[in-house]
């Protein structure tokens, strides 16, 4: 009998998440979600609009302005309420990002890997849309999508480059920062994603976040935060760049509460330091979201 | 600035930004934005965006919001349907037309609203006999931007 490369692929994997203390089947699903942008509407607001359409949504009780779609009779991204801006299309375990960020209106915040955009309307959602929010994106496609949401979520108060953010000089040091970092990705948005992925790639991607790591804390102010995030369970990517860069740069790490657990403290045998616990986790059997990674780091 | 001009005057607007470009888009900045020095290398976006140069102006959606915030500009309201038809980049038939601020004159350019937010803009004209505000801009060009990006 021939396996297929995806077959040997998930085994694979399944196996590593299960060392892990996780028995994932490979097909959890993720139901859809939206956030209410509060630049343009309130919830209670939209949720009379939207439930006047026939659309059911139930509140994520973990995300401010979180909501999974339960029932809908068309696409929510194709509606005049998302053509106006009013809420976005942003899984739940995304929203929490920007949310454990928490700017505010006097914060300098700089969104290093921005596109499409989701979370950098989040944050000036968050801002009020008042302060400064500097987003780079890297790849020139990808910054047209950036452009189009911060154009429909009605941001003003963004600076939008074109570039590496390793090697940008942006003229200040910036009291917040997010970090949502390229990655490998999780088979519960990406349903071919077995096929795709491999080993190599984790490890490919791990030296791409070291780096962008190293350019995070350069960019931020002593004291200022950082919000490392990936959609990756992959303990290279995640756990084992945090133990990279408690060595290698003055910062600490902060707790991270709500659904969710700890940060893993040992990674196939390997203990780490225990201050990696205040890390958060997302595992797609337990939190029924995609698999994703938070880590709050603060400098020294 | 030209057509920029030009377009807020056919909606019946007095404002007057101040204007930053990059490229053949046009932003302007708040007062926290505007006070800071930032860099302009591999600069794409900033602030407010007010729209771009094409054949004609193009509108942006933050630009129309401001507008449809303005007394003095020119508005037909729609209800849901004849909004989402116009959306998809349909003409309005002047019998659809729920309300009008100022005067339907043929030839004039109004902000085209929906539940008190503005979704485009179209000029009255006659067409085939119909009288309709023909679609010049709808807020559909996101879904159609992302086709084409």
């Amino acid at each position: 009998m021939v396996v297929s490369r995806e077959e040997t692929n998930k085994q694979f994997f399944l196996d590593r998440y299960r060392e892990l203390g996780h028995r994932l089947t490979g097909d959890e699903k993720t139901p859809q979600a939206i956030r209410v942008n509060t630049i343009k509407t309130s919830d209670v607001e939209l949720l009379e609009t939207l439930t006047s359409l026939d659309i059911k949504l139930a509140k994520v009780p973990y995300l401010d302005h979180g909501y999974v779609v339960e029932e809908s009779g068309f696409s929510l991204g194709a509606s005049i309420e998302y053509l106006l801006g009013l809420y976005s299309l942003q899984e739940s375990a995304s929203q929490y990002a920007a949310q454990t960020l928490a700017p505010n209106s006097g914060d300098t915040v700089l969104d290093m890997c921005a596109a499409p955009g989701g979370k950098t309307t989040q944050i000036a959602a968050y801002m009020d849309n008042r302060g400064v929010l500097n987003a780079v994106e890297i790849n020139r496609s990808r910054v047209y999508a950036l452009m189009n949401n911060l154009e429909r979520c009605g941001v003003m108060n963004s600076l939008v480059y074109h570039g590496d953010v390793t090697g940008m000089k942006l003229g200040t040091r910036f009291s917040k920062v997010l970090l949502d970092a390229p990655c490998s990705g999780n088979y519960v948005t990406d349903p071919g994603w077995f096929g795709k992925r491999s080993i190599e790639d984790v490890h490919r991607n791990a030296e791409i976040q070291r780096r962008l790591l190293s350019a995070a804390v350069r960019h931020l102010e002593p004291g200022g935060a950082l919000l490392y995030a990936t959609c990756s369970l992959e303990p290279e990517e995640n756990e084992l760049n945090m133990e990279w860069l408690l060595s290698n740069h003055e910062v600490f790490l902060e707790e991270i509460d709500g659904l969710g657990e700890k940060g893993l403290t040992e990674v196939f045998g390997q203990k780490l330091e225990i201050e990696i616990s205040k890390c958060h986790r997302f595992w797609p059997d337990t939190a029924h979201t995609q698999g994703f990674f938070l880590a709050k780091v603060v400098k020294r | 600035m030209r057509l920029l001009k030009r377009f807020l005057e056919q909606v019946g607007s007095k404002m007057d930004p101040e204007v930053l470009s990059i490229d053949s888009k046009r932003f302007t900045l708040n007062q926290e934005l505007e006070r800071l020095q930032f860099s302009r290398r591999g600069l794409v976006y900033a602030g407010t965006y007010l729209g771009w140069n094409r054949r004609l102006f193009e509108p942006g959606s933050p630009l129309l919001q401001m507008l449809a915030a303005e007394e003095d500009t020119r508005k037909v309201h729609l209800g849901r349907d004849a909004a989402w038809l116009f959306v998809c980049g349909r003409d309005v038939f002047e019998e659809n037309i729920r309300r009008v601020e100022g005067v339907l004159d043929l030839g004039r350019h109004y902000l085209v609203m929906f539940d008190g937010r503005c979704i485009g803009y179209g000029r009255y004209e006659t067409s085939a006999g119909i009288r309709v505000i023909r679609n010049l801009f709808d807020l559909g060009d996101f879904l159609r931007r992302e086709g084409s990006d």
